[in-house]
């Protein structure tokens, strides 16, 4: 696995096509095998067996972009009922991410 | 206010039940090896990332350096991505998304809650440390006092903003709102850093001062000058301002310890220390 994994919204998919990136959003759709979650917009991920996503449950996922910015799913962290996560502070972590990179990765290796 | 006061407070009185009691007995071989005054510990929000990068001033320096600010004790936290039983410690690798550092934990024999403690520590937990950045064979890893299981989600949004916040402190210095403010997460990161202060804000106008010191201050610190400073009358002229103004002006910040007269009593040069 990745030892890097930049925490990204759907806006920064398309900045880290082919990347692996850790996303927290809530689970909106479940499809089988593929599912929809929202973070600061839409993003449709494929499952592998043993991500057990809930809906309208909070997820972490560490996932690798495809070429189509859909995500194709590593690990998958249920984090319980959406209501307990505050999201304004994942939409601040994300921002402070890549705003102050120096901490949280190496721009370029991307 | 002391931030490693704030976080022995909460986490041994939240933990005492049930692994804080290995805390004493754990933490031997770091204060029998200590020959640096305690006075100097700190107690830094990181992220794993900035442990990897931290500059090791020397072989045997029992501290790091991280912004430029020596760093002794650690805070951060991570997901667990293996867990190791050694005969005397647990190795756990913990990924915060920054990067991934091994985590040692002595095995404390006559602690009993340690089995269940250690039960919510698998694999996918996500887990806050409290320890000391340590290398060994030119590899790091990190000699926890504590490390517990994080029920709260939502703190590892907190530790990340405040482990940004404290970076932010370090290298840009305290914004002037959140000093003047002193609001909740201002709060933490001013002190955090707080035993900092002195050495890397040095030359900060604390918020008490007036508006005209403020000025004055700006004006020495931006003006190109001698060794021998800024005159008052040529303080006045570049800001418009009264001499006797600036003269009280002046007085403010020398009794502040912040601009020293030289030549005569009305020209100031920046305390640079």
């Amino acid at each position: 696995m990745a030892e890097v994994t930049p925490r990204i919204t759907a806006p920064y998919l398309e900045q880290f096509s082919h990347n692996i990136v850790r996303i927290t959003g809530k689970v909106r759709q479940l499809r089988g095998e593929q599912a929809t979650i929202d973070a600061a917009g839409s993003i449709t991920v494929h499952l592998t067996r043993d991500s057990h996503l809930q809906l309208n449950h909070a997820v972490e996922l560490i996932g690798k972009v495809q070429q189509d910015l859909s995500v194709r799913v590593l690990t998958a962290t249920d984090l319980g009922p959406e209501g307990s996560i505050d999201f304004a502070a994942i939409d601040a972590i994300v921002d402070a991410t890549h705003r102050y990179h120096e901490i949280f990765y190496n721009k370029g290796e991307q | 206010m002391s931030y490693g006061g704030d976080y022995s407070t909460t986490s041994y009185g939240a933990q005492g039940g049930g692994g804080g009691g290995g805390f004493m007995p754990g933490s031997q071989p770091e204060s029998g090896g200590a020959k640096r005054s305690y006075g100097k510990d700190t107690l830094r929000p990181v992220t794993i990332k900035q442990l990897i990068e931290a500059h090791h001033p020397n072989p045997d320096a029992e501290h790091f350096m991280i912004d430029g600010g020596e760093t002794t004790q650690v805070t951060f936290v991570g997901q667990i991505r293996n867990v190791s039983m050694q005969t005397t410690n647990i190795t756990y690798k913990l990924d915060d998304g920054t990067g991934i550092i091994e985590v040692k934990v002595w095995i404390d024999s006559t602690d009993d809650g340690a089995t269940e403690k250690q039960k919510q520590l698998g694999e996918q937990a996500y887990a806050r440390v409290w320890g000391r950045l340590k290398a060994f064979n030119n590899k790091r890893h990190v000699g926890a006092n504590i490390i517990r299981p994080i029920t709260d989600f939502n703190e590892v949004s907190y530790h990340l903003l405040e482990a940004t916040a404290v970076h932010l402190h370090f290298t840009r210095g305290p914004p002037e709102s959140l000093q003047a403010k002193g609001g909740a997460s201002g709060g933490a990161a001013n002190g955090a850093a707080g035993s900092f202060d002195q050495g890397v804000g040095g030359t900060k106008v604390p918020p008490s001062a007036s508006m005209a010191a403020r000025k004055v201050f700006q004006a020495i610190k931006e003006s190109p000058q001698t060794n021998e400073g800024l005159h008052m009358q040529e303080i006045a002229s570049r800001l418009n301002m009264d001499p006797s103004e600036v003269m009280k002006a002046g007085e403010e910040l020398g009794s502040l310890g912040l601009v020293y007269t030289t030549v005569d009593d009305h020209t100031w040069a920046i305390l640079d220390v």
